[in-house]
């Protein structure tokens, strides 16, 4: 019955209504077909949140399991933000005099844009278990707070160790970004030097993990699943903890020793401002002391260090406390060097032990002729290469650093000290060790060339090889270096790269993995070369004109033969600065000492009774009381 | 014969009933089923969080539909022809009451005086206004044998303009949209010549520009309207909607994420869900193949609309159906398109799913008004 004009227009309309029908199935065919797999990532990152609680840290224990660095349970009031309920601000003002903290503190607090919504902020701790107990009963009065036990770093023995140890902070950008990989998060908190940075991997553990369901509110639905904590290991140290405090505290008394002595030649009272002392096993590189001193407290860094505390800890006045001086202090090496001069010479044939220099006390070179002298330009006759280093002579020293210049100077010495790993990273774990440099041609020139005002002249004459001979010139070495390359004398030619960690145990104590020894080079060093010269090492100790026989008074040598040698470093503008290192027994060796001490004198005088504090006490002798000692090197 | 059927106007009521579109019914019965059982997944949750009845919504759907469907039955045992002869007092009696909702009699709802509140519910008259401008437009239309000079054209777009400003006034953009789509349909088959229909589309393009850029709209209507043109730009106000709406959709994938499994859908992430959004819940839950089949089923209903059209014994019945049809089309097309980004947000409900009375118990009585036509046929 519809006329042909409405059939058209009926059949219109159809298409009309046909297309877009095929419009909205396109479009439906677009989405859920071909963007639907991007679609369910965002639909996911919608509405699930994880939540990460980091997981207690392992305990850092000495090479017997006493606690060095531990954990402690502290009671502490959280607040969950999202739930503080209808009247927040009375919530927080309550909790405020409860906890007895400014309310505006308070709400900084919770307002802290570190910490995620979903995760209970810490307001307080260290609160007296009553507060705990107080929120538990009156919970309807303090809706979304709760008192909980959190753990925190703990250091039973203070600052013992701190360098060796180091401390633990909040994560930084420059740390996070190349961490974020294996779950690091911002707020996390992280080791910053120490053991705590270079076993960061094994402390750390595995953070508890919470999965929640959020609606478009932002507000916990459900806990869809949580993986618990897993706590870090514990890393076992190779450090006696016995020992080094023994080592810490007669550095300490002997720089105390030192700042109450007069020192003629600048005629004041010695500084003494710093120092460190270090013991090592030569027979495998691992570390059974490391004192540094002055030297800060780890706890303060728990919770964030205080500006105020911080400022302090980097003040130059300070003398940077922060700093590792074992492995990060650059002091020139002084006669202690004498051991490298002495090798080069034997092994390239310029000397045999027998060779006498006869020594008046001064030494004379070059054309205007310039005068060397000993200290105090004492002379000691005749001396072979033993009797030299006994009572350190200068004047041998000379005479044999000459001798390497036949015209132009050859590098033995160099090579000789870069074999036993001076001027050179030794390799220990612990973060920022400093290089050292033994110089030569070539470190003189780039040092001329990169401040020609500090370094005016780029040559290389035989001065430069006489002032290395005795380890002065531009000669640096750490601490660690000169010990562990006395050491290397001591095994007879191995160089260990040194540990301060022994082993990484679980939370029960069973061991997971060892430390291993790392060994950075052999040398053969033939008992031709090694007999002459622990002779006169033995003898700086022990025989009447040694330099630091003094220091070593009544100490049982005929059983424990140490052999030692004193150092007593130039520095322009300041006060001397005073070496010993040693190794003992000197026929099969089981500890290494170096001591360095800043502006303390003579190295017989100051850092040598140091020594023999560590050494009664590793033989478990009564420990000598420190006494400025007299000294001529 | 006590009594003169053909009179009371329901003549051969009961012989029309073996004529019924059996297959309608049955697309209808699937939507409204649908929609009901979406309506719960999208309130359950959120019910249940607040402590109270995840029931509640479906409950109260679930009474429209049985409102709606007695609606329905009535309207479709009542002949149609009836309407042709009182269509008048039809019209002015839907325009009187949307003229009374602006009165302090109405009530206020986000910016919008388009409510009665009565008792628990709401009357919202500009729904049944719709089917008043069907009839209204349908009568004047077939009394013209569906020839319109341009006079009788002006008339019929008077007829469409008196609603639509009074829904300006309340104001309710998307519900005079389609107002337009209603006159527009049955201008197109009702007898507007070619040239008449170009030209009104044309005004309406110039328009619709107008308004979006003369300032006619207040500023989150433009932007509500304008969001599917760049949804990414500000994810935070009216693109939020239809971001989350988008994800929704899509992350229901080919077989959907399972009935009450969408997380878009559970935690409230798509706001108006149970009401304008109902579509984000069937595309997450029930994914492609659910939405397409129920795109099928609203395709059903609207070729059986358009057979009765095409079968209706006179231009009355035919402009009814058209408008019925015009109706729910725009209505589909609008609704699912900006949940899908393709068309402007605008306060539509999906006929038969979305949550709300007055617009269920409307397109049931449209869909009445379809039967009545269809099953008469042949009478």
């Amino acid at each position: 019955m519809r006329g042909d004009s409405t059939s058209l227009r009926l059949g219109i309309l159809a298409v009309v209504v046909l297309s877009l029908f095929s419009a909205l199935f396109a479009r439906l065919w677009y989405l859920q077909v071909l963007s639907a797999p991007t679609a369910q990532a965002e639909a996911q990152l919608n509405s699930v949140r994880f939540v990460y609680t980091e997981a207690p840290r392992g305990r850092i224990l000495d090479r017997n399991g006493k606690v060095l660095v531990g954990n402690r349970v502290v009671p502490t009031v959280v607040v969950n933000k999202t739930e503080l309920g209808e009247k927040p601000e009375i919530v927080i003002s309550h909790l405020a005099a409860l906890v007895k903290m400014p309310e505006d503190k308070l709400r900084e607090r919770i307002e802290d844009p570190r910490y995620s919504p979903f995760k209970p902020i810490p307001v307080a701790d260290d609160v007296p278990k009553e507060t705990l107990i107080h929120i538990r009963e009156h919970q309807a009065e303090y809706p979304g707070v709760q008192g909980v036990m959190l753990t925190k770093r703990a250091y039973p023995n203070g600052s013992l160790a701190a360098h060796v140890v180091g401390y633990v902070g909040e994560i930084n950008d420059a740390e996070l970004d190349p961490r974020k990989a294996r779950g690091y998060r911002p707020g996390d908190s992280i080791g910053k030097s120490g053991v705590e940075l270079a076993y960061e991997n094994d402390l750390r553990g595995q953070p508890e993990v919470e999965k929640l369901e959020v609606d478009a509110q932002g507000s916990v639905l459900r806990s869809l699943g949580r993986q618990p904590a897993v706590q870090g290991h514990d890393v076992r140290l190779t450090v006696d903890l016995d020992l080094q405090k023994v080592a810490e505290e007669s550095l300490q008394q002997s720089l105390a020793a030192a700042q109450g002595t007069y020192d003629n030649e600048s005629s004041k009272r010695f500084l003494a401002p710093a120092g460190s002392a270090v013991v090592v096993d030569p027979r495998d590189g691992s570390v059974l002391a490391m004192a540094s001193f002055p030297t800060y407290n780890p706890a303060d860094f728990i919770d964030g260090i205080s500006e105020k505390t911080f400022a302090e800890l980097n003040d130059p006045a300070g003398h940077y406390p922060l700093n590792n001086r074992v492995t990060q202090g650059l002091y020139a090496p002084a006669s202690t060097f004498k051991l490298v001069t002495s090798i080069a010479g034997l092994e390239t044939g310029l000397i045999t032990p027998q060779y006498t220099v006869n020594d008046r006390g001064t030494f004379t070179i070059g054309d205007p002729p310039t005068t060397l002298t000993n200290a105090f330009s004492e002379a000691f006759g005749p001396v072979n290469l033993s009797a030299a280093l006994t009572v350190s002579s200068d004047v041998y020293f000379y005479e044999l650093g000459s001798r390497f210049c036949p015209g132009q100077c050859n590098t033995s010495i160099q090579d000789a000290a870069r074999e036993l790993g001076l001027g050179d990273f030794t390799e220990i774990e612990l973060p920022f060790e400093a290089s050292g440099r033994i110089p030569d041609e070539q470190s003189k020139r780039r040092l001329n060339d990169s401040n020609p005002d500090a370094f005016p002249d780029p040559e290389w004459y035989t001065g430069d090889n006489l002032n290395l001979a005795i380890g002065q010139g531009d000669t640096v070495v750490t601490p660690l270096q000169l010990v562990n390359a006395y050491a290397t004398l001591g095994n007879g030619g191995t160089v260990y790269a040194p540990h301060v960690g022994g082993a990484i145990l679980d939370v029960n104590g069973v061991e997971v993995r060892k430390v291993e020894t790392r060994v950075n080079r052999k040398t053969e060093i033939p008992a031709a070369i090694r007999q002459p010269l622990v002779a006169g090492f033995e003898g700086a100790v022990a025989a009447s004109r040694g330099t630091a026989a003094p220091a070593f008074a009544g100490f049982p040598l005929a059983t424990f033969p140490i052999a030692g040698k004193t150092g007593t470093a130039q520095v322009g503008g300041k006060q001397d600065t005073a070496l010993f290192t040693a190794f003992a027994p000197s026929n099969d060796p089981r500890y290494a000492v170096t001591v360095v001490m800043e502006e303390a004198g003579f190295g017989a005088a100051s850092a040598a009774p140091v020594a023999r504090r560590i050494f009664d006490q590793a033989l478990g002798l009564p420990l000598t009381p420190i006494a400025y000692t007299v000294g001529r090197d | 014969m006590a009594l003169d059927l053909r009179s009371a106007g329901v003549r051969r009521g009961t012989s029309a009933w073996r004529h019924v579109d059996l297959l309608l019914l049955a697309a209808i019965a699937g939507i409204t089923a649908i929609g009901l059982l979406m309506i719960y997944s999208s309130t359950r949750q959120s019910q249940a969080g607040a402590g109270l009845d995840p029931g509640y919504f479906i409950k109260r759907q679930a009474l429209f539909v049985v409102i709606g469907v007695v609606i329905m039955l009535v309207v479709a045992l009542v002949d149609y022809q009836i309407l042709r002869d009182i269509a008048p007092a039809v019209y002015g009696a839907a325009m009187f009451v949307l003229l009374l909702v602006l009165s302090p009699l109405g009530t206020e709802r986000r910016g919008t005086q388009a409510w009665f509140q009565m008792g628990p519910y709401q009357f919202e008259p500009s729904e049944v206004a719709k089917l008043a401008l069907v009839i209204a437009l349908a009568a004047f239309c077939a009394a013209h044998r569906c020839e319109l000079d341009s006079g009788r054209l002006t008339t019929a777009l008077g007829i469409a303009t008196v609603p639509l400003l009074l829904i300006y006034l309340q104001p309710d953009v998307g519900t005079g949209m389609v107002f337009v789509a209603i006159l527009m349909g049955i201008l197109l088959v009702g007898g507007a010549s070619p040239r008449q229909i170009a030209i009104l589309t044309l005004l309406g393009i110039t328009a619709i520009v107008a308004v979006l850029q003369l300032g006619v709209l207040k500023d989150y209507q433009r932007d509500r309207l304008s969001a599917f043109l760049d949804p990414k730009e500000d994810v935070q106000r009216s693109a939020y909607n239809l971001n989350q709406s988008k994800i929704a959709i899509a992350a229901g994938g080919v077989g959907g994420r399972g009935l009450f499994q969408g997380t878009q859908t559970n935690l409230s992430f798509v706001p108006e869900q149970h009401t304008d959004f109902i579509f984000t819940a069937v595309g997450e839950e029930l994914g492609f193949v659910g939405a397409t089949t129920l795109l099928g089923l609203f395709g059903l209903v609207m070729w059986r609309t358009w057979r009765a059209a095409i079968t209706a014994k006179d231009e009355f019945g035919m402009l009814v159906c058209v408008g019925v049809l015009a109706m729910l089309v725009f209505q589909v097309f609008e609704n699912v398109g900006m949940t899908m980004g393709i068309t402007p947000i605008a306060g539509i409900p999906l006929p038969l799913m979305s949550y709300g009375g007055s617009a269920t118990v409307a397109t049931f009585a449209g869909l009445g008004l379809v039967l009545s036509v269809q099953m008469r046929r042949f009478s």
